[in-house]
This record gives structure tokens, sequence and C-alpha cells, in this order.
């Protein structure tokens, strides 16, 4: 194994002809740069090119891709949009929570204009999304939930109770029975006990 | 919990649970939901304010007075007091203009959040014909949307896009605060307050279910005066506020 070196972001690490490009790491006028701050590893292939990257920790944060399936926690609701942390990509949880937008019309994927952001999320909802853009450097990840499978998944009644989903837009609540909108995610069949 | 009709027209307070008739032995835990449509036991029974439907009977959710009606199938309610003042869809208000943003206005309607009135929910309003709302003003509205996760939302016309009676409230006149059971008095039909007062001078009245009430008489003296009798309706009996109008309308 080599010896611990650690690296800065903009050093230059070698050229492209001594070694191939990793995660943590981009080229530019034929040298591979590091992108990250942490330790450099070298990977020695057999027949091609060691791999060189920087890792910062010894897990890589796990980052959501477009078109990833995320779990959320609505935290505001707008008329325009629900602001939300995004917990977890696919099943793995996040050590830090990003943040996202999901804007009204892409809440539901038919009626779009006669959506009501109060009528799908609550704050404190959990919800199943999909990255929809990345955004850019000021804005949050844009989800969607215009499908059957997403949408909100565990919701407390104003009781404070759990609900449980009679339809593909309502809940009820156990204790006080009384029903309240949400934009519910289908259960997909591999789940359903029968 | 005690049975309900044991505490009708007495001080219940919050977390008081109340049984309904029929279902004293019930275990208040069974929270079993049935999928078909069928009726309760005892009949269509209205939850009003302050209560709060829990197993089989009811959470008190406020303290005060609680009421019933027999009519109808029954409802049970709490009669509470009330000064601090929470949004209500539909609810006619009275607020102050302080912000302007944009195409929006900023209004104080003593609730927790400022609410939000677009400058083309005016009677008439076009973009190029905008309301002459300053910073300051008073406008009488209704709520669109006003629950607790969002802003409340006002609008100054009604369903139908006629303004009817709401909008920008005229200049001069006396603006004032009361708690809303005095509103609520003031505003039932045929309000003895209100028809005793009108003889004793003519004057303009807004209420607003916010607890605010602007006033304008003639005079300035005569708009405090009935500033002053408002005020005092909430403490003083049908009587004493008799012999202080007799008083008024003698002098």
């Amino acid at each position: 194994r080599q010896p611990l070196s650690l690296c800065v972001v903009g050093e230059r690490l070698c050229s492209t002809e001594e070694a191939t490009a990793g995660s943590g790491t981009y080229t530019r006028h034929g040298f591979i740069f590091s992108s990250l701050a942490g330790c450099l590893e070298r990977k020695n292939e057999d027949n091609e090119l060691p791999v060189v990257s920087v890792v910062r920790d010894s897990e890589s944060q796990l980052l959501p891709n477009v078109g990833a399936v995320v779990t959320c926690k609505v935290c505001s609701i707008n008329s325009r949009f629900a602001k939300v942390h995004i917990l977890y990509v696919g099943s793995t949880p996040l050590k830090s929570t990003f943040r996202g937008t999901i804007r009204r019309e892409d809440i539901r994927a038919t009626e779009k204009d006669k959506v009501e952001v109060y009528k799908s999320f609550r704050p404190s909802d959990i919800v199943l999304a999909k990255v929809i853009s990345l955004g850019d450097a000021q804005s949050n990840y844009l989800l969607s939930t215009a499908e059957n499978e997403l949408g909100v998944v565990v919701a407390r009644s104003e009781a404070g109770v759990q609900m449980v989903p009679i339809s593909w837009c309502e809940m009820q609540c156990p204790r006080t029975h009384t029903k309240e909108f949400r934009k519910v995610a289908r259960v997909q069949p591999q789940f359903l006990q029968t | 919990g005690t049975a309900a009709e044991a505490l009708v027209g007495q001080v219940v307070l919050p977390g008081d649970l109340l049984l309904l008739p029929g279902h004293y032995d019930e275990d208040a835990e069974s929270e079993r939901l049935r999928l078909s449509a069928g009726a309760t036991p005892q009949g269509r029974l209205l939850c009003g304010p302050g209560l709060r439907r829990s197993g089989a009977g009811l959470l008190v959710t406020k303290c005060g007075l609680l009421r019933h009606r027999p009519a109808g199938g029954g409802a049970y309610w709490v009669d509470s007091q009330q000064k601090r003042y929470v949004p209500v869809k539909g609810d006619h208000v009275i607020g102050i203009v302080t912000a302007k943003a944009g195409d929006v206005f900023r209004l104080d309607v003593g609730g927790s959040e400022p609410a939000s009135l677009s400058y083309l929910a005016f009677e008439g309003a076009t973009k190029r014909n905008r309301p002459n709302v300053q910073v300051g003003d008073l406008i009488y509205g209704q709520f669109v949307v006003a629950n607790k996760d969002m802003e409340p939302e006002m609008v100054c016309i009604d369903s139908s896009g006629k303004s009817s009676g709401m909008g920008i409230i005229g200049q001069d006149g006396f603006l004032f605060k009361v708690s809303l059971g005095l509103i609520r008095k003031l505003l039932a039909p045929k309000c003895e307050i209100i028809q005793e007062l009108s003889q004793l001078y003519p004057f303009e009245l807004v209420l607003g279910m916010n607890g605010r009430i602007w006033v304008k008489a003639k005079t300035i003296q005569q708009t405090l005066i009935i500033v002053n009798i408002l005020e005092a309706c909430e403490y003083m009996t049908a009587e004493q506020r008799k012999q202080a109008l007799a008083k008024l309308s003698g002098n």
C-alpha cells in the first residue's frame, strides 16, 4: 500500500499518460488535478493504467443523480412549491441532508393547473420523489412526484396520529376519523403482503 | 371520562374526555377503522370548535363552557373567550397595509403572520388599472387561504367578482380592538347594542372578525363616544348600557 499522502484542491497530481483520472479528480491540459482536499489513492490495474483518485472520508458521499428516487421530509409549503430535506438516496441514508424543491406543476402528472400544494403535502410528511434536476449553484435539487409510485408515504394527522391511506388522494386518521388530502404513493406490488 | 350531557353548561378544560351516550363502557383504545361508510350508532353528531373526536368520545382542546344543541342530530361545542385572532378561511377581517412588495400587499391582520393581498383582487382591477392603496391604509377583505402551514391570503372580491362591501376603508374614522366574543355578539342578527347606538347618532361601522372595529360619525366627539360605549359593552350588562345611553341622549 502506498504511504498516506494528502493533497489539496487544484494540486497537479500527474500527467494523463501515467494514470487515468478517478473520482475526486479532473483533467486539464493533459494533466490530472485534484478537485477535493483529501487522501490520494492510486489503484494499480493489471493491463491498463493505474487509476488515481482522491477521497475525503473513508466512505464517499452519495450524491443524488438525475432520475434517482429519494426519500425526503417536507419542511415548509407555499402556494407555489414545497421545500423538502432529502434524507435517503435509494436505501442509503445521507450523513447530511440536502435541500430539495417540489414545484406545484411537478406534483401530479395530470391536471397540473388544478393542483393545490396544501392538498398534496403538509410539513413533516415523508415523501418519495424523483430527482429531475440538480439545479445550479444557488438553488436546491428539483424533485418531482408525478408518478403513481411517488408521493406521500407517512403522514401525521392534526391529532398527531399516523394516518392510513384510503385512496390516491386521501388519508384517514384512525383516532379522529377525519380525512385529509394528500398525494399518496401507491405501494409497489413487491411490498404488499397477501 | 365523564358523560357529555352531565357537563353541558359547565367549565371544561383541555384534556377532558367526554363520553357520548351509548359508549360508556367502550374502551377508548379501540381504534379500528371500518371501510364501509355506515352511520355511527348515535346518529350524525356535530363536533364543534374546541372539541376533537378521539376514539369513542370527544376530547376538549380549549377551556370554556360546554354547549349543546339537540337539533339536527345534536352538536357539542365549547364557548371560549379569546383575544388573539387565528386566521380562518372565509372570515371577513380588517387589515392594515404594512408593505407593498411587487404585485402583492402585506397586511397586518393580528395573526401570527402578515397576510398577502394581490392588487388584482379588487373589483374592477386590471394590470393597467391598479387600486390606489398606500402603506397604512385599512382594508376590509376575506381570507381565501388560511391554515397553520401557509401564510394567509386575502381578497377584496367575492366568488362572483363583486366587491360586496369589501375594499379600502375611507379616510378618517377610528380603529380599535376588542375581544373576539364581543365581535360575534355584535355580528348576531338584530343586535341590541347596534340598534340602540343607531338611535343615538348616525355612524358608519365596520366589524372585522379579527377583533378590529372601525367607526366614523359626523364629529370626532361623537366618534369617540361610540368607541367608548362599544369598548365598555364587553363588561356592561344590558341595564347599565341602557342607563349610559339614556344619560347621553339626555345631554
